[in-house]
C-alpha cells in the first residue's frame, strides 16, 4: 500500500496557515482545553483583523483581542469565570475597537451544529424579547410558516479555521480523547463544522495505538489539516484529564490584563519573550506544571 | 430554636420553599467570586435541602452533573466548568444540562444580573450605550434561554442600589418586558422570572401589573436599609412587608450536618 500522507507540522508552520482577516474558531470551553500555545504563536506572527467565532470565550479571546489580532468577535460570553471579567475584551469594547456580534449561548453552539448538517442557517425561539436582534443584524426575525410563531433565523458559524487542543493523536491526523471527555465536548462538534482543522496535541501516539484505542478516535484523520505536538499546549487553560487550569497563572493574567501597560509586560514575558514551547514551560516552571498535573483523573 | 444562622443559610432555605417535587432545576455559569457564592453554592444547598425535605423526585443540574452527591463535594465549586465538577459523584454527567435546558424541560433556573428592572428584565451584556458602553460585561450567555424556555426563573443578586433600575440598558434576558401581555405578544413560550432573592430581601412580581414588589425582608435587616439600597422608583413596597421566614431547626440541621457537613458551600 502506498504511504499515508503525514500531517505533522510545526507550531509556526501551522499558525502560518492563518491569514489576516480569517474567520477562526479557537476551541475549548470556558477555562478548559484552549490551544494557548497556538494562540501565542498567532500573536507572535502578528496576525491581524481576525473574526473570532466563540461561544464561551475566555483567555484565548481576551489575549487575542488585547494583542490587537481581532477585528470582530461573535460570542455569547467572554469572561474569565472565577477570575472575573475579561479585561482586554472589556477595554476594547468600551473603546469601540472591536465589532461585537452577540448571540445567546444555544444560538452560539447551534451555529456550529448547523455547519455540521451542511446548512447555512437555522430558526430558534430563545432570543425572543431580548435586545440581541436589535444590536446583531445577523439575527433575522421570521414567522414560522408551520405554526405562525415569531422566531429568529441565525446564520451558521462558518469558520474558515477551527483550532483545538486535544490529549493525543497520530502523525496522520487522527485525534483521540480520554474516555470521559469526548462525548459532550463541543470541540468535536466544531471539528465537524469546518473543512480546515488544526489540532495541537499533548502527545503523538503511534498508528498501532490508534487502532487499539479506536473508540477514542473522535476526529478521524481525513478531517484534520495539520497536527502539532505541543506538551502543555493548553497552559494556562486545562487539558481535561491531563492537567487542570493554572489558577495562580490565571489570577496573575487577570490582574495584569487589567492595565494596558501591565498586559504589555505579560505579552513581552510569556508570548514575545519565548521562542519555543520548551522556553515557555521553563518560564512557567517545573513546580507549577507539577501542581496542575492530574493524569488519571479521567479514569474515575 | 437555633438562633444564629448566616444570611446564606437563610437564602438557601427560602429558595428551597420555592422548589417542588418532580421538577428539574438548572444552574449555569457564574462570573466573579461573590456571584459564584450566591449563584452557585447557595442554590446547590437549596436544591439539596428541597430534595431532603419535600422534593425527592426532583432533578438537580449544576452544569453537566445530574444529582451530584452534595455532601461529598471536596471543595466549594469554583465555577460551572471547574474541572473538579467532572469528578463529583453523580447520577449522570454526560451532556446533561444542554438538552434539558434548550428543550424547555427546566422548571426552575437560577440566574444573576448586573441590572434588573421593574418588570424583571435583566442585563449582563453592557452598561450604557451598547456600542460604546460604560462597562462591557460578559454577554447574554444562557439567560435568553432561562427567561424564555424555563417555567420559572429565580434571580439571585447581592443587594446593591445600582442593580435595581427602572429600565435595563440592554435586555439580555426577557422578564415581563414593558408590562402585562408583552411576553405573549413577543411570542415567548416560557414562564419568566418568579422571584428575586438578595442578601437583604425577597421580591416577587404582581400578577396583575407584572411589576416587581417587595415580598419579605430577611431577619436582621430593616426596611430603611432595603429602601436605601434599591434603585427602583415605582411603588414596590406593599403596606405590610413580612420578615422572611427563618430557617427551621430541622433545615439548619440538614444544611450543617447532612448537606454541607464540611462547610465548603456555605462559609460558617
Amino acid at each position: 500500500m502506498p504511504e499515508l500522507k503525514e500531517k505533522l507540522c510545526s507550531l509556526s508552520g501551522a499558525a502560518g496557515l492563518i491569514r489576516d482577516g480569517a474567520r477562526v474558531h479557537v476551541g475549548g470551553f470556558s477555562m478548559n482545553d484552549r490551544p494557548m500555545a497556538f494562540v501565542s504563536e498567532l500573536i507572535r506572527r502578528g496576525v491581524k483583523d481576525l473574526t473570532l467565532i466563540c461561544h464561551t470565550g475566555s483567555i484565548e479571546a481576551d489575549i487575542l483581542v488585547g494583542a490587537g489580532c481581532v477585528k470582530r468577535i461573535e460570542f455569547a460570553y467572554v469572561g474569565l469565570e472565577e477570575f472575573g471579567l475579561a479585561p482586554n475584551f472589556r477595554r476594547a469594547a468600551e473603546n469601540g475597537e472591536i465589532e461585537l456580534v452577540e448571540y445567546s449561548e444555544h444560538a452560539a453552539f447551534q451555529r456550529f451544529t448547523c455547519n455540521t448538517r451542511g446548512e447555512s442557517f437555522f430558526a430558534m425561539h430563545e432570543m425572543l424579547g431580548t435586545d440581541l436582534p436589535k444590536v446583531n443584524p445577523d439575527i433575522k426575525e421570521f414567522i414560522s410558516p408551520f405554526d405562525g410563531s415569531k422566531c429568529h433565523l441565525v446564520p451558521a458559524a462558518d469558520p474558515e479555521w477551527v483550532i483545538i487542543h486535544a490529549p493525543m493523536g497520530d502523525k496522520y491526523g487522527n485525534i483521540l480523547y480520554l474516555d470521559k471527555y469526548g462525548m459532550d465536548n463541543h470541540d468535536i462538534v466544531a471539528s465537524r463544522a469546518c473543512d480546515n482543522i488544526i489540532v495541537t496535541v499533548e502527545k503523538l501516539i503511534t498508528r498501532e495505538r490508534v487502532f487499539a484505542l479506536a473508540r477514542l478516535n473522535l476526529i478521524p484523520r481525513f478531517r484534520t489539516t495539520a497536527i502539532v505536538e505541543v506538551p502543555y499546549g493548553g497552559h494556562p487553560s486545562s487539558c481535561l484529564g491531563i492537567y487542570d487550569y493554572d489558577k495562580d497563572h490565571m489570577k496573575m493574567y487577570a490582574q495584569m490584563a487589567g492595565d494596558p501597560n501591565e498586559f504589555r509586560r505579560y505579552l513581552d514575558k510569556y508570548v514575545y519573550g519565548v521562542k519555543s514551547q520548551i522556553d515557555y514551560l521553563e518560564l512557567v516552571g517545573f513546580k507549577n506544571l507539577m501542581k496542575i498535573r492530574e493524569v488519571g483523573g479521567g479514569l474515575q | 430554636m437555633i438562633e444564629k444562622y448566616t444570611v446564606y443559610e437563610a437564602m438557601a432555605a427560602a429558595v428551597s420553599h420555592e422548589l417542588n417535587d418532580f421538577e428539574n432545576w438548572f444552574i449555569g455559569l457564574a462570573t466573579g467570586s461573590t456571584t459564584i457564592q450566591i449563584l452557585s453554592r447557595v442554590p446547590i444547598v437549596s436544591m439539596a435541602l428541597a430534595q431532603h425535605t419535600h422534593a425527592p423526585n426532583s432533578i438537580m443540574a449544576p452544569g453537566r452533573c445530574m444529582n451530584p452527591v452534595i455532601s461529598e463535594i471536596p471543595t466549594g465549586m469554583e465555577c460551572e466548568f471547574s474541572t473538579e465538577l467532572l469528578y463529583w459523584r453523580c447520577e449522570s454527567n454526560r451532556g446533561f444540562g444542554g438538552y434539558l435546558s434548550e428543550r424547555g424541560e427546566v422548571d426552575v433556573g437560577f440566574g444573576s444580573a448586573a441590572q434588573i428592572d421593574k418588570y424583571g428584565n435583566v442585563n449582563i451584556s453592557a452598561i450604557g450605550d451598547y456600542h460604546r458602553p460604560k462597562v462591557r460585561l460578559i454577554g447574554a450567555i444562557n439567560l435568553p434561554c432561562h427567561f424564555s424556555r424555563f417555567k420559572r426563573e429565580i434571580i439571585i443578586v447581592m443587594h446593591k442600589k445600582r442593580t435595581f433600575v427602572d429600565k435595563v440598558d440592554f435586555v439580555s434576558g426577557a422578564g415581563y418586558l414593558d408590562g402585562p401581555g408583552a411576553r405573549e405578544k413577543a411570542g415567548i413560550p416560557g414562564g419568566g422570572p418568579c422571584m428575586i432573592l438578595t442578601d437583604k430581601a425577597i421580591f416577587d412580581f404582581d400578577p396583575e401589573t407584572k411589576l416587581v414588589r417587595l415580598k419579605s425582608i430577611h431577619p436582621g435587616v430593616n426596611l430603611d436599609n432595603v429602601l436605601e439600597n434599591t434603585g427602583f422608583t415605582h411603588d414596590y413596597v406593599p403596606k405590610n412587608v413580612p420578615e422572611t421566614s427563618s430557617p427551621t431547626d430541622e433545615e439548619l440541621r440538614l444544611i450543617r450536618e447532612v448537606i454541607d457537613p464540611r462547610g465548603v458551600l456555605i462559609p460558617r
